[in-house]
């Protein structure tokens, strides 16, 4: 649909949103976090893929085109610029009904800690639920993105502290214990975590156990790098394939009208061909 | 009904014959003028010991005059109702005005963890839709309401709520306690004096929180005849027999942004996050609440005419919003 022409010198962070836009599927809709790299991948996606494909926020914005840049990273819920030419302006308990009826096809979230079932943690690091070593702002509306979506997405940076044999603490549902336990606990059946896509690999859920599996690594890492900066041991697919490079449309719309702070800049290291 | 799981933590008991009592006793169904400030709304309406929800929050269309009035007051064990909230929690919980808090998003900020782990003050943890599911039952008048997440997760074990089995589908469903706050703070475009009260834009939960709380304090950055609203029902979101007090409050939602009216300050944001995230609260709380007299006195003193035009001028999208 577009020309692609691939970057030779980008950072692992924004590797990261323009690997997530490449996921977004035409004709589908998407509940995302107001801020960050969930939101900048699906209004990337819409440019350049998938026109058809629409977005939700908590705040009940449906299908905006947003006035982008936003005015500060926390300001892509609630303003004017993020709720711009949408069809319809609700409220927080509408967006939810939309998920439960199974409109949302697809949820992306950032989080700090991931387990091998796809477990988020995004409450707290160390000791206990009161006796806490860091503490983190809650779930927000994450709990909800992670229960009733069909396809939950999860997007961080690649390090060995954030994948754990098992999360301090589940903040919003993977696969909870394994095959199972999500309809036992009363989410809908055909929900859950679909792709991990961190700053160096591409990861899926194996169908019969619902165990992270690699699947994909960045063009510049290695499997063995990419295991070995992991807390656990996934299971790897047969082949790996190796993911694409961002492109230079991608990065453009990314530096120029959404993260103009450069924060993703920042994230991870440089790459340079 | 099959209860297979229950969370077991405290929460704040749905009594809904109770609240239809208040609702008999104390809600005025005559359209009387409920116009004030806010220091006369909160003095009578906020208590130490209630339990305290606002809608939308410090960044983006919150009721930030009544919420720094709060503090300037300095009520005490306020159970917070912490939904979709940026750094409120971290004000309230900075100002010594919180006892405990429902936890839907409250921020990462050190100072306000900080606080939280030293004065023990206990969290619960409902996520955002916990909450905002918590006050439709509220606002329906029912004791809880059915969601399919939350059971599961470690939060579920820091909340009241249950999973049990449900009657009709024989599935595992989880159930959510209605909540029915003490006192609600909510900042509209638009109110007359009566309380009859416009929101325009998206929202969290504002309607849910008028209805299911039983004193409401509106805000509204422009007050209208009340023939406006006889004209153009449709556009009513909060009628005014939810409403106890209506605040006037030019620039009411400063330092956020209330959508198609002004923008955000995002100097006073940053200096704010650098508060919360390098333990300077105090200092803070003290030059924009403390050492003011009022929020009429802070606009004039702190921030200015020409910031004010300025954020007035950064409203550029106005669609939708009059």
């Amino acid at each position: 649909m577009t020309t692609k022409t691939y970057s030779k010198s980008f950072s692992e962070g924004e590797f990261l949103v323009c690997s997530l836009a490449k996921l977004v599927e035409n004709g589908r809709f998407y509940w995302v976090a107001g801020a960050g790299s969930p939101l900048y991948a699906v209004i990337i996606a819409r440019r350049l893929y998938a026109p058809e494909a629409h977005y939700i926020t908590e705040d009940g914005v449906i299908d905006p085109e947003p006035a982008i840049p936003f005015d500060h990273p926390f300001m892509g819920m609630m303003t004017s610029r993020s709720g711009y030419r949408a069809v319809a302006w609700w409220t927080m308990n509408w967006a939810a009904f939309l998920a439960s009826l199974g409109y949302m096809d697809y949820g992306i979230l950032n989080t700090v800690q991931v387990d091998p079932y796809g477990n988020v943690n995004s409450t707290h690091l160390g000791g206990n639920y009161r006796e806490f070593e860091r503490r983190f702002g809650g779930p927000g509306g994450a709990d909800a993105i992670a229960g009733l979506c069909r396809r939950l997405i999860l997007a961080f940076p690649h390090e060995k502290r954030r994948f754990v044999p098992r999360v301090d603490f589940i903040s919003s549902p993977g696969y909870l214990d394994g095959p199972g336990a999500r309809e036992r606990w009363g989410m809908p059946r055909d929900s859950g975590p679909w792709r991990v896509v961190t700053t160096k690999a591409t990861f899926d859920f194996e169908p019969e156990s619902r165990r992270m599996r690699l699947i994909a690594v960045a063009p510049w890492a290695t499997k063995e790098e990419v295991l070995s900066e992991m807390g656990f041991e996934p299971l790897v697919a047969e082949k790996v394939q190796t993911m694409e490079l961002p492109t230079e449309e991608e990065l453009t719309i990314l530096r120029t009208e959404l993260d103009v702070w450069g924060l993703t800049q920042q994230e991870g290291r440089w790459i340079q061909f | 009904m099959e209860v297979i799981a229950e969370g077991g933590k405290p929460f704040l008991r749905p009594d809904p014959d109770g609240f239809r009592a208040w609702v008999a006793e104390k809600k005025r169904r005559e359209l009387v003028d409920k116009l004030t400030d806010e220091a006369d709304a909160v003095r009578r309406l906020v208590s130490d010991g209630d339990y305290l929800v606002y809608d939308c929050n410090y960044l983006q269309r919150g009721p930030n005059s009544l919420l720094r009035e709060v503090i300037r007051q300095r009520k005490r064990n306020l159970w917070v109702g912490g939904k979709f909230t940026w750094v409120d929690a971290g004000l309230l919980v900075a100002g010594g005005v919180v006892g405990q808090v429902d936890v839907g998003f409250v921020g990462p900020w050190r100072d306000q963890w900080r606080r939280v782990r030293e004065s023990g003050i206990p969290c619960y943890e409902s996520g955002n839709l916990g909450m905002t599911v918590r006050l439709l039952a509220g606002a329906m008048g029912v004791p809880f309401l059915p969601v399919r997440f939350l059971g599961g997760t470690d939060s579920f074990y820091q909340t009241g709520a249950k999973v049990v089995r449900d009657p009709f589908t024989g599935q595992a469903v989880t159930l959510v306690p209605a909540l029915n706050p003490d006192v609600a703070l909510i900042h509209a475009h638009q109110a007359d004096r009566y309380g009859n009260a416009r929101v325009f834009g998206t929202g969290i939960a504002h309607l849910e929180c008028a209805l299911a709380s039983k004193k409401v304090i509106i805000s509204a950055e422009e007050t209208i005849d009340h023939e406006d609203f006889r004209r153009n029902p449709q556009r009513t979101t909060i009628p005014y027999f939810l409403v106890d007090a209506v605040v006037h409050a030019p620039f009411g939602g400063y330092p956020g942004e209330v959508q198609g009216y002004y923008g955000g300050d995002i100097d006073h944001f940053n200096e704010l996050i650098g508060a919360l995230e390098g333990y300077r609260m105090d200092e803070y709380l003290e030059k924009w609440v403390f050492s003011l007299a009022s929020d009429r006195e802070m606009l004039e003193k702190r921030v200015g005419l020409a910031k004010l035009l300025e954020l007035k001028k950064r409203a550029e999208i106005r669609e939708g919003y009059r």
